[in-house]
């Protein structure tokens, strides 16, 4: 799998190539406005690392690009690709018919099974549709925190959340480290 | 027909619950609680809702590390020898 060092180096290449940008056009911000872009940097920064290669990369790089202001920023840390990485969240819809064909063919499965298994053993049909229902509603928050991730079938949300999570780690380290060493410095 | 739609739509669901099975076992070594209770009857839901406490608490803290950095910037001694590096780092 992908080294976490290198996914850290990565990010915090373009990290600082982002706080350099953000920084160097405003002098005075005020503190709000800096942290938001500090953490916007951040968030094009990680996501950028993954090259357009995760669906929840592509989304937050879609999202971010949203605002003009933030569409500049975002074309500079990805630089000469950004236009490419953009566009790619448009075309990333065909996977969408598919994965709605097998959504609604598990789906279909799903109520015919629990009609079957009702007639054997009412007690434990009972506690598989609530053990189902729990797992369809949690799914429904995971998807809510997953950049992009109202639109992925059950597989690819498994998938994009380890791969997201493994970058927000990445993220939190290496933010951390560097708060921790201005801040050291800083009380000297 | 109507058995060959069924088992088209069987099969489909058991390579997705192998995969899925796979995938579950592997976000929870993520998971810093569930790794460490060392117990192999974890249910789906449960990986499901410490999935999604993790995540949200690693947002927090990218967003509080935000603040720190930010409420650093802004407070920096400018004259210091260290400002110039933290300047010249990140400004």
């Amino acid at each position: 799998m992908r080294s976490p060092g290198s996914l850290k180096q990565e990010f915090l290449k373009k990290w600082i190539m982002g706080l350099q940008r953000c920084s160097s056009s405003k002098n005075s911000m005020s503190v709000l406005d800096r942290k938001k872009a500090i953490k916007l940097s951040a968030d094009i920064a990680m996501a950028s690392a993954r090259k357009g290669t995760t669906c929840w990369s592509r989304a937050l790089i879609a999202s971010a690009s949203k605002g003009a202001s933030d569409k500049h920023l975002v074309e500079q840390i990805l630089g000469p690709e950004s236009e490419r990485l953009i566009l790619m969240k448009k075309f990333s819809t065909g996977a969408l018919v598919c994965s709605k064909r097998i959504r609604s063919k598990k789906i279909l499965k799903r109520s015919c099974g629990i009609r079957r298994t009702r007639k054997c053993a009412p007690q434990a049909a009972l506690a598989s549709s609530i053990a189902k229902r729990l797992v369809r509603k949690r799914t429904q928050v995971l998807k809510r925190l997953i950049p992009g991730g109202e639109f992925m079938n059950e597989v690819s949300l498994i998938e994009e959340t380890l791969d997201y999570i493994i970058s927000l780690r990445a993220q939190v380290d290496v933010m951390r480290s560097l708060a921790s060493a201005s801040e050291l410095m800083n009380h000297n | 027909m109507s058995s060959r739609r069924s088992r088209q739509s069987a099969s489909v669901s058991r390579i997705s619950d192998d995969q899925i099975i796979e995938l579950v076992s592997k976000l929870r070594q993520l998971l810093p609680e569930i790794r460490d209770r060392r117990s192999d009857k974890v249910s789906a839901s449960k990986v499901l809702q410490e999935t999604c406490n993790y995540i949200r608490s690693l947002h927090r803290e990218v967003d509080d590390l935000s603040e720190r950095l930010s409420q650093l910037l802004a407070t920096i001694d400018s004259d210091s020898a260290e400002a110039a590096i933290i300047r010249s780092l990140i400004m």
